[in-house]
Formats: C-alpha cells, structure tokens, sequence
C-alpha cells in the first residue's frame, strides 16, 4: 500500500451512470491485483470529506496504467465524472486482498452485478492467461448498464438483464446455474455486486457444494485498518472482520448473510 | 524554536499527536507516514474485556465531517497485551494510551495493569465516549464523577494523566475544573458531538444507534471555543482536537491556549498532514519570533 500521487490518462462513459476511468501508475508503485481497491481523494478541501473506495477494473504494466470502473451515484462520484487527462489523482492503493486463485481442476465462474463489473472483468482476463479460464456472467437490470468495454477475445463473456432487454433474460445467478448445468464442470464462484446478488451466489455455492469468492462492500473511514468502521460479520470467533484489511475478498462461508 | 511539550512529569517532543480511534495503534499507518515525526501516538480505546462494537454501518459522511458509531471495539486488555504492546516497544514516537470502560473499575484495570509498560508514555482517559450505553460519556458528564475517577487513577499511575472531555455538556470549563482538581496533568479536548443522520428513503436513522460522534472539519469551531475556554478555566496544559486537517486549524488551537493537538479525521484523507502541520507551526514561530509553545499563548486574552 502506497500514497500515490498520479493523474488522470482517460475518463470515458462505459453504460449509462458508469465510467472508466485509466489512471498512469508509477513504476515504483506495486501492482495491483484483482479484487484489491484504491481510495481516492475526489477534492482538495472538506466536502466531500473521506476517500472514497474502488475496485480496481484493470492494471497493465506495460501501459503503466491502471483503471477503475465506477458508477455516478453522488456528489464525490459526480465530480469524478469532471475530471480530465493530466488532472491529478491522489490515491492510496492497493489495498486489501485479491481474489485466490481457483483450486485444482475447478472453473471459474465470474459473477458481476452492476458495479461489479470491474474487478471481475479485471479476473476473467487475467484467468484467461491462466490455465484455468473461466466464464465472466455480467448482469444489470437493463441493456443501458451493460458495460461498453472491449475485452480480451479469450475471455468467454455472457451478458443478461433482467428484463431481457439486451443478452441473455435473467439474473446473473440464474444464468450461472444454469451454465454451471450444462457445463458440467466443477465450478468455483467468484462474485462483485449488490449484497443480495452475494448472498444467493453463496446460497448457490452451498448448493453445489463449490467454493465462493466474494468481493463485500461497506462504507469505509480510513481503508487502512485502524478505524474499525468497514466490518462485516463474521462466523467464528471474532465477530466482525474489517473489509478493508481481512477482506474485500471473502470465502463466502465465513460471512453472516442477512 | 523549542517544540517540545511539558505534560505532568512528562515530554512530548512536539506538539502534533494523533488522535485516538483514527490511528489503530500505529502499524496501520507506517506504510503511509513516518512515525517518528508524531508528537504523541494516542492509541485505541483499551477496554478491559474484548468489544466487537456497534452493528453497521458505523461510518457515514456528513457535510464536511463524519458521522462514527464503532462502540469501542477492541481486543480487550488481554488482546492489547499480546497483540499491541510488542509493537509500541518498538514505535518511535511516544505512544499515549486510550483507556475506555463501562464503570470506575474498568479504568482502574487497564491502568493498573498496564502501569508498569515502559513503552507506554501517560494515558488519555476516555470519558466522553458518545457510542456506548454506559461509561464513556454517562460518566464524564458528572463533574463529582469526574473528579473522583481522576483522583483514584491519579494514585494508580505515576505517568501522564490526561482526562479527555466531552463537548455534549452545557459547561465543558466545570469537567474540566473536576479533571484537575482530582490531580489530571491535562485535559484533551474534545471529543465527538452526538449528531445524526435520517435516511429519507428508508425512513430511519442511518446508525443503527441512531446517533453517532461528529467528526472532521465541521467541528473545528467547536473544538477550538472549548479549547479557548478550558485553557482559561484551569492551569494544567490543555490538548486541543477536533477538525484539524491543515497547519493554520493546529495554529488556532495553539493561540486559543492549547499546549499540543491532535489531529483525527484528517489522518483518513491526507497522508502529509502531520508534516505540514509540523512545518506551519515552525513557520508561523518564526515569522512571530516565538522559543516555545506557550509563546503562542500571548495574543488572545
């Protein structure tokens, strides 16, 4: 984890309310991973106040440059829309823990709802260099938020909505069930998206009996563990883990749905 | 220009501390920020008993502060023990303990416990904690309570003492008067306001406490009045906290009559902010012509 000082390369719309935005990165600073975040600091000045977290949708060390995917959803976001190339971009990153690599013999399943969508577009082209390429399922409730993002041609894509109104009809869930069926794989979850499209995905995972990898979200103070306020709940001995340093990525057995 | 800071038997070696609740216990940060240039490292909450803390959320952002209902949680006196005092014997900076607790007892616990830690510098006394049911606040509210808590640790501990206030009281300078009365070294002031946030569209509080403690730049007045106020009421040094996020905030509280700072919701959001207000307050010493920190307590009457 680095203080980085760096600037803005491209900030371009990818679905209606969402942006990608490139970032250079420093030679210097380590690399991020799938499933590890940055915070940004959006204004020099109080309002908004604290930094705000993204999952990191894509890093190349040969462009030297980095990018996240976000959604317009409030005032910091909003003035994130405004930012230009060579605006600076002061960040702490990257932070928390990536994605684990899928176990033996396991394919990967990417589930992305909404916002997800970065970090598992980020896996799916990074699984496929690996041995074991999964298939990346992005959901939104309707055509206009799927993302506009060209990926790798060896990354096995499935779009749905759920009103049917581009790609496949249905939740991303039910779509991964049913590949899951007919693929006849053993597969492995990985999920990024609203808290109820986790908790099914978990159920799901329990259902088959497989491992789930999920990426939780919680409004964060300091991201760099000292302030106790990103907790989820925990099964186990401590009650709660600290989203920004035990997690983002969960085994999904060890999280308390409700 | 001298920087250091005289609290009771003890020497801080400049005036800019972190506050307690926004720093852990200092290995979350020394990635980020050099330690060695911290004037006082004030840690957690130490309580003697584990607390997971408060149900979530427990953060949320309110017009240029934010709003935190974390409930305390911590390891416990066990916990801090084996987990955190290998790490503060190593900490380049002096490292100030943050004692918490539902009852009289739980103080004296943790103080009494932890007394002979060499790595420990002095204690900062938690009375004025919004965010839980007992202790905290309930007790330092009680200018009576105060007073003999302060006076039963004080026999105790041979260290620094600090008492820190709360700002939900309708005369601070009484607490204050009480801290030192029962043989406190200093006051830190303030803590949280209880605030509060209505989710419009869920139609119900955000904190599932319903209220929280106030932070970040919106308090800065606040922090500063009480400060100004305290520093009048008593002889022992003042620690002046709430809203500092750049060198001319931690300025202020050194004009208003505080001895040292601390810095808080600041160390969420930049980084650099000790250094540069380290640096503004060499450089508004110099421009002055100021020798030491109580210099800076000519100008305001």
């Amino acid at each position: 984890m680095a203080h980085i000082v760096t600037s803005v390369l491209e900030n371009r719309p990818v679905a209606q309310d969402y942006y990608e935005l490139r970032l250079a990165w420093p030679s210097w600073a380590p690399a991020p991973q799938p499933g590890q975040f940055l915070t940004v600091r959006t204004v020099d000045g109080p309002v908004p106040l604290l930094r705000r977290p993204f999952a990191f949708s894509g890093f190349d060390r040969a462009d030297s440059a980095a990018s996240i995917i976000y959604q317009r959803r409030g005032h910091a976001t909003t003035l994130m829309t405004a930012k230009r190339p060579f605006d600076p971009f002061d960040i702490l990153a990257p932070m928390g823990n990536g994605f684990p690599d899928p176990g033996s013999g396991r394919r990967p399943i990417l589930i992305a709802g909404g916002i997800g969508m970065g970090p598992m577009m980020f896996l799916a082209e990074r699984l496929a260099q690996s041995p074991y390429p999964g298939i990346l399922i992005i959901g939104a409730r309707s055509g206009q938020y799927l993302p506009r993002v060209v990926l790798s041609r060896s990354v096995q894509t499935i779009l749905c909505t759920d009103d049917g109104s581009a790609g496949r009809k249905g939740s991303a869930i039910d779509i991964a069930r049913e590949e899951i069926r007919q693929d006849g794989c053993a597969p492995e979850l990985y999920l990024c998206g609203p808290h109820g499209m986790l908790a099914a995905g978990h159920a799901l995972a329990e259902e088959l009996d497989v491992p789930a990898w999920v990426a939780m979200e919680q409004t964060m103070g300091c991201a760099v563990g000292a302030c106790m306020g990103c907790v989820v709940r925990v099964h186990g001995g401590e009650e709660y883990a600290r989203v920004c340093m035990e997690g983002p990525v969960f085994d999904s057995r060890t999280i308390v749905w409700t | 220009m001298d920087l250091s800071v005289r609290i009771g038997p003890g020497t801080l070696p400049n005036p800019v501390g972190v506050a307690s609740g926004t720093f852990g216990y200092g290995s979350e940060y020394e990635k980020l920020i050099d330690l060695s240039i911290i004037g006082a490292l004030y840690t957690k909450a130490v309580t003697p008993e584990v607390r997971p803390g408060n149900a979530t959320p427990r953060i949320i952002e309110t017009p240029a502060g934010m709003l935190n209902s974390i409930g305390l949680a911590n390891n416990g006196l066990a916990g801090f023990r084996a987990a955190k005092i290998p790490y503060l014997r190593t900490l380049p900076c002096p490292a100030v303990v943050n004692v918490a607790g539902a009852k009289g007892d739980d103080y004296a616990k943790v103080i009494e416990e932890l007394a002979a830690e060499d790595c420990i510098w002095g204690w900062e006394v938690n009375l004025s904690c919004p965010n839980v049911k007992t202790g905290g606040l309930a007790l330092g509210t009680d200018p009576t309570e105060v007073e003999q808590l302060t006076a039963r640790l004080r026999k105790l501990t041979s260290k620094p003492l600090i008492i820190k206030l709360t700002p939900n009281v309708t005369d601070i300078t009484a607490i204050a008067r009480a801290a030192e009365a029962g043989g406190a070294d200093a006051v830190s002031c303030i803590n949280t306001l209880v605030g509060m946030v209505i989710d419009t569209k869920a139609l119900r509080p955000v904190l599932p406490g319903k209220t929280g403690g106030l932070s970040g730049p919106a308090i800065l007045p606040v922090g500063l009045a009480a400060v100004y106020r305290v520093a009048r009421a008593v002889r022992i040094p003042v620690v002046g906290l709430g809203g500092i996020s750049e060198a001319d905030h931690a300025v202020q509280y050194l004009l208003a009559g505080a001895h040292a700072v601390q810095i808080g919701t600041a160390n969420f959001i930049d980084p650099t902010v000790h250094q540069k207000v380290l640096d503004g307050i060499r450089a508004f010493a110099a421009l002055h012509n100021l020798k030491s920190i109580p210099e800076f307590h000519q100008f305001i009457d």
